[in-house]
């Protein structure tokens, strides 16, 4: 490209609205001090018709024009045209568009000066802003120890890097640990995820912490340095060898995070059996001793000396890591939001989870179903005592595409849902099912076929929505409209699974600021492709895996996780990694920019 | 039979109100949220897919939009903000400028130019009478007072005069209306070819048209009474108000005073808190935009709270000036109140909102003679 000779500019900042804050006077001063810019106009400074233009262009022997400002492709056709009157050519017409380099609500002057000066010389913002390497250090941080942070912690430690992974509560394993089976294959979620939680635990390239949280991100891309909050687990992991004595004898008691409040853990606990790593832990909030100073029952029966201190407290360390990955999840929909469905206030009203939990061996029932049903004490508890139910609805769509929550679709709704049907029918044969849905959508591989699958089994699958749950005679009332036969729908059944979607994490929100890394209107960390690079962020050396980019099933998180590890690994392999775009200084690009007119220039006079 | 679409009803309909319709994906929640829809009767949602589908002739023979009373149940809980509630008033807006056979009621609720346009020249026209045709008649203004000390307000508007206008106007009112609901009872009962409702049937459920006028029973199953009531208590106030002052003017329109007690004051009185009671809730409400059912306000419903708050106003004025002999006061009064009232039966009775007085108990009357038509013996229902 060679440099053009004459050049003049106009800005187009009709202030149409008032979002314009680009402060122009400055932009004006900065062009005129290159030697190759002949006028400036602005946008009132002239009539903006074909006639003035062309008379404009032919008066000046403008060979370059440039149109910056807001939406300046608006006005191309025109400039293109008085160009190709004048005599000249169309092509010559650049536009400068400083809504590409718009950062929010203020705009980065230096940023917008340094495309003008591109612009000017004849070479596009693109081609000189390339940003600097920096170099990596060959650790990565993992945020999130659920199936995606599992699986790019493998990756990048399989290719004999060092991987942080930092996992917010007892155990990695997240909410793939709490399923039953997964769509649409069935297979036992434990089985093929546990191999995967001992491998982390086991390989040494992996630095496992679990109870940890994130407090502080600072640095740039290849070279960041985090601080981490290591929360007291009380129990000593290195000397704790898992066996329960402590869980026996403890008198404390609260509900169990691992099954979503469906069952009592104690104080000293271990999240589930399989948890990894597969030692002891004191939630501080029910232990007895932390909040009246009496108990240590658990210290008296811990057959390992010095293993549990009660006294411990939390610590901060700060590891030094070249990327992070970020997988911090989801969180599940509250169905209480939606009081016409009575979560909350009718037992046996349940969110898919804690259905979940339900159907799983390891669960409160024993992977039995039955109702909940009143203990002595009035309390509504899981007991295998119980009845089965031999009625069953399942409500779609609860908290997903509903403008007064979530707008969007939650993706695993429908194939879950299926999938418990199935899982019904397979413990409680000659139940009877009922799933109220909007949409099916089974969009994956195989997931049509399971969706024929259930329809093929003795299930109810009616399309409409129900509209409300209420409790008649000790049952559930449902009432909706079947939308195909165009009548009133009513129901009684012992058990309605409400399936909940998919919401960003809390953390999202917090990490979102502390990592510097935007997130998309419904919550989720916006990725900066869609289409071509789901897992980078627009912050260098900062990846995405899992669904905390947005709702997403097993196999897919497992995908992302997978990537984000690539690109993580690319880096380290290179040994360089790209700096953030906004990262290059005016005088940076200036240079760049002199440099590249004189290698232009040389090779002209070759 | 053949089924024609028209997709420009859509267009139509968003004429007559505001909503979102097509963002709709018929999940059902509207129709199992009203207390109304019944089996054989659903709606909002089956309406929301015949004006999706551009069923024109299938929405125009439907009774469902006049059950709705607009509980408002549909619309917050929609799950896509489609506001099926306010379609519902759409379509009543519609229907009535389908029936309505002149085409003014179409224009009323199309162009504001038009119906306060409407409203201003029959206003205009009303004054000029009282100002010139009066007195040049012979009758004028008196400043003279009874002997009660009231103002002598037959001698300022004749009451054979007055009767006769009010009887002229009752029978142009009540000649659309009913040629109106003759054109609703073709569309929705007379034109389905395959089912015939039997002369029996039709005085059988007579009594529900007059039940549901009296009572609204239908309104008082949404959740929330107190519009059933207040609703109930204007309307009632306003019927009463109607037919003594069409049928028996010359028993209310004295010059003479009564007692408090006496029946045609305490009729007068009751309509007029009936009036009031109602107006201030409709009217609060609308500004408050609280409740879903007075969220989305259209021209037609203020300029009918607007006009019906002036009548009652002037009436209680006009009451108040002419015991207490006020005679220009009351003339005044007089003239306005004529002028607010005669635009307001004469556009707003046949023509606009208030044609649900009559629409409304009919509608339910045609709901249950569908239900008990029956098949109309044509020859394919013999071949079969």
């Amino acid at each position: 490209m060679r440099s053009p000779s004459k050049t003049c500019i106009f800005f187009y900042n009709p202030q149409f609205s008032d979002f314009d804050p680009i402060d122009y006077a400055e932009l004006i001063r900065y062009a005129m001090t290159f030697p190759n810019v002949s006028r400036i106009w602005k946008y009132h400074d002239f009539i903006w018709n074909e006639q003035n233009l062309t008379d404009k262009i032919e008066a000046n022997g403008i060979d370059h024009l440039i149109v910056a400002g807001l939406l300046p492709g608006t006005v191309k056709t025109l400039f293109s045209k008085a160009m190709a009157i004048a005599g000249k050519d169309p092509a010559n017409v650049i536009l400068a568009s400083f809504n590409d380099y718009y950062t929010g609500t203020t705009f980065d002057m230096d940023r917008l000066k340094s495309v003008l000066a591109c612009l000017i010389a004849g070479l596009s913002y693109e081609t000189v802003a390339i940003p600097d390497e920096n170099p990596v250090n060959p650790a990565t941080l993992v945020i999130g120890g659920g199936i995606a942070g599992i699986q790019a912690s493998l990756e990048i430690a399989y290719s004999n890097n060092h991987v942080y992974l930092v996992e917010k509560t007892g155990t990695i394993g997240g909410k793939m640990a709490t399923f039953d089976k997964t769509f649409p294959t069935l297979d036992c979620a434990a089985c093929i995820l546990t191999p995967k939680m001992v491998e982390v635990n086991q390989n040494p390239f992996i630095n496992l912490m679990t109870y940890c949280e994130v407090q502080e991100v600072s640095g740039e891309a290849g070279n960041y340095s985090v601080r981490i909050l290591m929360r007291a687990r009380k129990v000593n992991v290195k000397t704790c060898i898992g066996c329960g004595t402590c869980t026996e004898k403890c008198p404390a008691q609260a509900p169990s995070e691992f099954d979503y409040g469906t069952s009592m853990r104690k104080a000293i606990y271990m999240p589930f059996p399989q948890a990894v790593p597969n030692k002891y832990m004191i939630d501080a909030e029910s232990c007895i001793y932390l909040k009246t100073g009496k108990c240590r029952a658990c210290v008296k029966v811990c057959p390992v000396p010095d293993c549990i201190n009660l006294d411990e407290q939390d610590h901060e360390v700060t590891i030094n890591v070249g990327n992070i990955i970020v997988a911090t999840g989801f969180k599940p929909f509250d169905a209480k939001k939606m009081d016409q469905f009575g979560y909350g206030r009718l037992p046996n009203v349940l969110t898919s989870l804690e259905f979940e939990r339900l159907l799983n061996a390891s669960g409160p029932t024993g992977g039995n179903i039955h109702l909940r049903s009143q203990d002595k004490k009035g309390n509504w508890i899981f007991t295998e005592e119980a009845e089965k139910p031999e009625k069953v609805a399942i409500i779609h769509c609860v908290g997903s595409r509903d403008k007064n929550h979530n707008k969007y679709c939650s993706r695993v709704c429908c194939m879950y849902s299926l999938k418990f049907s199935h899982l019904i029918l397979e413990k409680l044969p000659g139940a009877e099912i009922h799933e109220y849905f909007i949409d099916m959508r089974s969009f994956g591989k195989g997931y049509e076929e399971f969706y024929e699958r259930i329809l093929e089994e003795d299930v109810s699958i009616v399309r409409g929505k129900t509209a409300k749950v209420e409790e008649r005679n000790g049952k559930l009332f449902l009432r909706g409209e079947d939308i195909l036969k165009g009548e009133i729908l009513e129901n009684t059944v012992d058990m309605v699974i409400l399936s909940i979607g998919l919401e960003a994490a809390e953390e999202t929100r917090d990490l979102s600021r502390m990592l510097g890394i935007p997130r998309s209107e419904d919550g989720f960390f916006e990725e900066v492709h869609y289409n071509l690079d789901p897992t980078a962020t627009s912050r260098g050396g900062i990846y995405l895996a899992g669904t905390c980019q947005g709702p997403k099933d097993i196999p897919d998180s497992v995908a992302q996780g997978s990537a984000a590890a690539a690109r993580a690994i690319q880096s380290i392999l290179k040994g360089k990694i790209y700096k953030d775009l906004i990262s290059i200084p005016l005088e940076t690009i200036e240079k760049r920019i002199n440099k590249l007119t004189l290698v232009q220039l040389e090779e002209k006079h070759l | 039979m053949s089924v024609r679409v028209h997709p420009e009803l859509r267009n139509q309909l968003m004429q007559f109100g505001i909503g979102d319709w097509n963002a709709c994906y018929h999940c059902g929640t509207c129709t199992a949220m009203c207390p109304l829809s019944e089996e054989g009767f659903l709606f909002p949602r089956k309406k929301i897919r015949l004006m999706q589908m551009g069923l024109k002739n299938e929405i125009e023979s439907s009774v469902e939009p006049w059950l709705c009373y607009y509980c408002g149940d549909c619309t917050s809980t929609c799950p896509r903000d489609a506001n099926p509630g306010e379609l519902m008033m759409s379509l009543r807006r519609y229907l009535t400028s389908i029936y309505d056979w002149t085409g003014l009621s179409k224009k009323f609720y199309t162009s504001e130019v038009w119906e306060i346009g409407s409203i201003l020249l029959i206003a205009v026209l009303v004054v000029i009478a009282f100002l010139i045709g009066l007195p040049a008649m012979g009758y004028s203004f008196t400043t003279e007072l009874t002997s009660q000390g009231g103002v002598k307000i037959n001698s300022f508007a004749p009451i054979h005069i007055i009767e006769a206008f009010d009887w002229a106007m009752a029978i142009v009112v009540g000649g659309l209306l009913i040629s109106n609901i003759l054109r609703m009872y073709y569309k929705i009962i007379w034109k389905h070819g395959h089912t015939k409702v039997t002369f029996w049937v039709h005085v059988r459920e007579f009594w529900r048209l007059v039940f549901n006028f009296s009572v609204q029973p239908k309104f008082g199953k949404c959740d929330d009474k107190r519009y059933w009531f207040s609703h109930w208590f204007l309307m009632s106030g306003y019927t009463i108000m109607f037919i003594v002052v069409v049928v028996f003017l010359p028993w209310f329109q004295t010059e003479k005073i009564l007692p408090p007690w006496h029946l045609q004051r305490a009729l007068g009185y009751y309509a007029t808190f009936g009036l009031l009671f109602g107006l201030l809730v409709a009217i609060t409400g609308r500004m408050r935009r609280k409740d879903v059912k007075f969220y989305f306000s259209h021209v037609s419903d203020w300029l009918f709270l607007v006009m019906l708050t002036l009548t009652v106003i002037t009436g209680i004025l006009i009451h108040i000036f002419r015991i207490y002999g006020m005679p220009y006061a009351t003339y005044i009064f007089y003239i306005i109140h004529m002028a607010v009232l005669v635009p307001m039966i004469l556009i707003e009775v046949p023509f606009s909102k208030w044609s649900h007085l009559a629409y409304r108990p009919f509608a339910v009357y045609f709901q249950h003679l569908k239900t008990h038509a029956v098949p109309r013996k044509t020859k394919i229902n013999s071949i079969n």
